[in-house]
């Protein structure tokens, strides 16, 4: 659909969700807690399209972000960004699925080997590259019909998701028991690939808020001793440098799945004045937002967040009873609180809930700090 | 210490708002009083001044001014608190010329009309001296004029 076809943003929407989402990050007093149920291609069902048309279309991707952003009444910033980045730049070849983002079909390295002889590319070239050539398209278009909403957003993952874009997961476990220093090295190229994107970013805009973190090194699939040594080292690393080089300020740091027993450590990952943590399962259940705010509170902004298999396949009432829970116990976090999903919002999640979520951001989410 | 500037250096100082004699009083204090990072290869050294409005540091050779930047934000102290263990390296490339301590690179809190948040500092142990390097200065530049937009 072309920018034509859609009805306007309503300008006082727009200033009063801007004017909330300042909030977390500048303290600046508004009157209730903002959420971010992280959009994607669920703004595509919304228009009867499908994850597969999101993503083949960037700039129709965005419109539809950013009025679905309006329609529900949330964060009013443009994203467009799926996991698999950052392999078709080294000759990884896509999947476009219609019913999930696309994935890598064939990753560039195979054997050890491959390791070694990998070379990371500088930010000019990564800025020609497919990634950031159909990821900017997204951004442009959000700069050029909705500059309100826009935001230089770099999506990186952490070392061991680029690195799994790069090579096997299966590969790269194999090798954490067998070789575990091929691991090393490949993590260390992964933090200088997300060292150049950031500052490709920075180039073109000005500033950059990279989204980074820890998906697939989650305590599900990895042990805290991993998770240290591939992802919150080479991760940390990488940020810092990123800060070192101007490429800032935002950092996302986006600690998916279970973290119970690596969470403490990213207390001391590098920040930024504008740095947010979302933690995602305590275990099998959702990250307490009490217990987010008790270790993060007094450092960063805090993002709350609510199970997204419940707001894909729960009743209405219970994703509004634990949103209800979690921006009570963090709403007037010291640095700043928003109220979100565990992870993005599912396609194909039912409208009513994400409304039920932000329902009760509304109900019990007015700020008593200020 | 009769420190050289290059009429490159002197256009960009003058540019930015900086006066060479403030300059050259500050590297004289950090000579005089020892308070300043040294690169822990190479005869490079920090030297920092300024107000609680705006931090100013010089980084020079023994013969050589080489860069000035400043930042708004005023540094209050490490973010949490304290100086906790931490799960990885976080030796940097300078030292603290005073008690000879690697700086680390820790999280510090800032603030800045009104608001405080971490950032990456430069941190000696011993003396509990702050520090930003000139890469992270450009970022808090980024970062303070959001701030200016946001809060005005
Ligand atoms: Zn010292």
């Amino acid at each position: 659909m072309p920018a034509k076809d859609y009805a306007p943003i309503d300008e006082n929407w727009l200033e009063n969700a801007g004017s909330l989402w300042t909030t977390p990050w500048v303290d600046k007093p508004s009157e209730r807690v903002i959420v971010d149920p992280i959009i994607l291609s669920h703004a595509a069902s919304l228009f009867r399209k499908n994850a597969g048309y999101f993503y083949q279309n960037p700039d129709e991707a965005i419109r539809m972000v950013c009025h679905a952003c309006e329609l529900y009444d949330v964060t009013p910033v443009g994203h467009y960004l799926y996991a698999d980045y950052w392999g078709q730049d080294y000759g990884a070849e896509i999947k476009i699925q219609t019913n999930s983002p696309p994935g890598i079909t064939k990753r560039p390295i195979k054997t050890a080997e491959d390791v070694d002889n990998f070379e990371v590319l500088d930010s000019d070239e990564l800025a020609k590259g497919p990634t950031l050539t159909t990821h900017y398209k997204a951004l442009d278009t959000c700069k050029e019909e909705f500059p309100n909403m826009f935001a230089p957003i770099t999506q990186l993952g952490g070392t061991m998701e680029v690195a799994t874009n790069w090579a096997a997961i299966e590969d790269v476990f194999m090798w954490m028991i067998t070789e575990p220093e091929v691991v090393d090295k490949l993590c260390q190229k992964a933090g200088d690939h997300m060292v150049s994107a950031c500052k490709a970013t920075a180039e073109r805009y000005g500033a950059n808020v990279m989204i980074t973190g820890s998906v697939i090194a989650s305590g599900d699939l990895m042990d805290t001793e991993q998770i240290k040594r591939f992802s919150f080292q080479p991760v940390s690393r990488a940020v810092r440098k990123v800060l070192n080089a101007g490429a800032g300020p935002g950092i996302y740091y986006h600690l998916c799945g279970n973290h119970t027993d690596d969470f403490q450590m990213w207390k001391n990952a590098p920040m930024s004045p504008f740095t947010i943590v979302q933690i995602g399962y305590d275990g099998q259940n959702i990250f307490p937002t009490s217990k987010l705010v008790e270790h993060f509170g007094d450092r960063c902004t805090c993002f709350g967040t609510v199970d997204t298999k419940l707001v894909d396949r729960g009743t209405p009432a219970q994703v509004y009873e634990q949103a209800k829970e979690q921006v009570i116990a963090g709403k007037d976090s010291p640095r700043g609180f928003i109220l979100g999903t565990a992870c993005e919002c599912p396609t194909n999640a039912p409208p009513v809930n994400v409304h039920a979520l932000v329902k009760a951001a509304k109900d019990h989410g007015k700020y008593e700090k200020f | 210490m009769d420190i050289k500037i290059t009429e490159e250096l002197n256009n960009t100082l003058k540019d930015n708002g900086f006066k060479t004699e403030e300059i050259k009083e500050l590297i004289a204090n950090a000579e005089s009083s020892g308070q300043k990072l040294k690169a822990r290869e190479g005869d490079i050294s920090i030297a920092k001044g300024g107000s609680d409005n705006l931090t100013v540091y010089a980084v020079y050779s023994p013969s050589e001014l080489l860069d000035v930047y400043a930042h708004k934000m005023n540094i209050l102290g490490l973010t949490g608190g304290e100086l906790n263990e931490i799960d990885y390296d976080d030796a940097s490339e300078w030292a603290c010329a005073k008690c000879g301590e690697i700086a680390l690179e820790r999280n510090v809190d800032m603030t800045y009309m009104g608001v405080t948040r971490p950032g990456p500092g430069l941190v000696c142990p011993k003396c509990n001296e702050f520090y930003v390097s000139d890469g992270v200065a450009r970022t808090l530049k980024t970062a303070e004029a959001i701030l200016e937009e946001k809060r005005a």
